[in-house]
């Protein structure tokens, strides 16, 4: 599974990052997200919940952050594990500024095992594409309804 | 890993009772022709499931200007019935009769594309859904209900429960081209409702299916019959713009690049198609 893709978000670049590295912050915005804490190793840990026709199950989830240049980039390596299989992938993202905000490009490759993998790729790229558009929508809402300092 | 406990509620609070209780883990389903292959698949293992079949939903019910239909409504019963023209084409070019008498308009909302015929008409038709939940219900219109591929507005803890479609002045036009004439997925659906006036379009909502995420509506092609009569150009400029902005997939059946040139073609024809009502409802 490969993804890749760009988004505008209204918010100063320092901002932004410090937001996609806070836990309290992934939580709000990642859809069907129950719980996000960070370990002691820095690594992230939670849990998220899909609700898709025809598939439920919740998702066990660790991340670590990898080559992190603040403000500007960071590489993530992380596992999803579910009752419908594992993810295990690597992504990276970059933020450049904009004259309104923070430019995010984003890309990733993953590799499905289990049940999972049995599915039409375009449907977990299609899906995996949807997830993060909508999380990078609602972090986008949040940082416009803070208050300019 | 088996289905441990399968729940029928006899009633929507039954329903929505068992859903607070049991949490977002429960699958729930109405005519399962969604879950069950994925469950028999071994891709999808709920432990949990809640079938909606008894829960009182599966009606249609004309209530003055509109059609009230329950989500678990089979869409076999939308070929019986000729208040809504355009349903009930849509529904006989639905599937199979088998998998007709079990699947269910509700369910046909929640199916990812090339799957959605039926809810492909409805979006034309201007459709509003109901969202229940323990403290009360929703309304949404049907455009607002989809938020992406295979996610929509439905909150933890609602269910859907009611469709209802406006019954107005309007001609209907429904094609669906697939591989084969019938029980074949989609390559791509168009669904037209318009309003004409003496000859001129006076409003039009145009509905592809297979043709993005999820059903969408051609609005640019919209744009481009009001007001205006329904000539060769006029007709070749709305087939055009929804060419451009639909947002195709490639698929075992179709490539993005065919299926945006299906969408150019099956428009224009949909729109050829159009005459004015006949009735006082519904053409």
């Amino acid at each position: 599974m490969n993804i890749r893709g760009s988004y505008s978000l209204h918010a100063p670049r320092e901002r932004v990052f410090a937001a996609i590295c806070d836990p309290q912050e992934l939580m709000a915005v990642i859809p069907g997200c129950r719980d996000v804490h960070r370990l002691a190793n820095g690594d992230y840990e939670g849990s998220i919940v899909l609700r898709l026709p025809g598939a439920v199950g919740t998702y066990h989830t660790t991340v670590r952050l990898v080559d992190v240049v603040v403000p500007e980039r960071s590489g993530l390596e992380g596992r999803v594990d579910g009752v419908m299989g594992a993810i295990r992938g690597t992504a990276s993202f970059g933020l450049g500024e904009e004259r309104d905000g923070t430019r995010i490009d984003y890309q990733g490759s993953a590799e499905i095992q289990g049940p999972l993998s049995r599915l039409d790729s375009r449907f977990t790229e299609k899906l995996a594409e949807t997830l993060i558009s909508q999380g990078l929508k609602a972090l986008d809402a949040r940082l416009r309804t803070e208050v300019p300092t | 890993m088996t289905i441990a406990s399968y729940y029928r509620p006899e009633t929507v609070d039954e329903a929505l009772g068992i859903l607070a209780t049991r949490g977002p883990e429960l699958l729930v389903i109405a005519g399962g022709t969604i879950a069950m292959p994925l469950i028999n698949e071994g891709i999808s293992l709920p432990t949990e499931v809640m079938g909606l079949r008894r829960a009182g939903l599966d009606t249609f019910a004309p209530q003055g200007d509109v059609v009230v239909i329950g989500a678990t409504l089979p869409i076999t019963r939308l070929t019986q019935q000729t208040d809504v023209p355009l349903l009930r084409l849509a529904a006989l070019r639905t599937a199979s009769w088998s998998v007709r008498n079990m699947a269910t308009v509700g369910g046909n909302l929640f199916a990812p594309p090339p799957a959605g015929d039926v809810a492909t008409a409805l979006l034309a038709l201007d459709a509003r859904v109901t969202l229940r939940g323990l403290d009360g219900s929703r309304e949404l219109v049907l455009d607002k209900f989809w938020t992406g591929f295979m996610t929509t507005a439905l909150n933890p803890g609602e269910l859907l429960t009611e469709i209802k479609v406006p019954l107005e002045n309007v001609t209907t036009t429904f094609i669906k081209f697939g591989r084969k004439r019938d029980n074949t997925p989609a390559v791509v659906t168009v669904a037209v409702v318009a309003e004409l006036n003496d000859g001129a379009v006076a409003g039009a909502r145009i509905a592809l299916g297979a043709a993005g995420p999820h059903p969408i509506r051609a609005r640019n092609a919209e744009a481009e019959l009001h007001g205006r009569a329904l000539s060769a150009s006029v007709i070749a400029a709305a087939a055009d713009a929804a060419a451009a902005e639909c947002d195709p997939f490639t698929d075992a059946l179709a490539s993005e690049t065919y299926r945006r040139q299906m969408v150019r073609l099956f428009v224009g024809r949909a729109l050829a198609q159009l005459k004015p009502a006949t009735n006082g409802r519904e053409a």
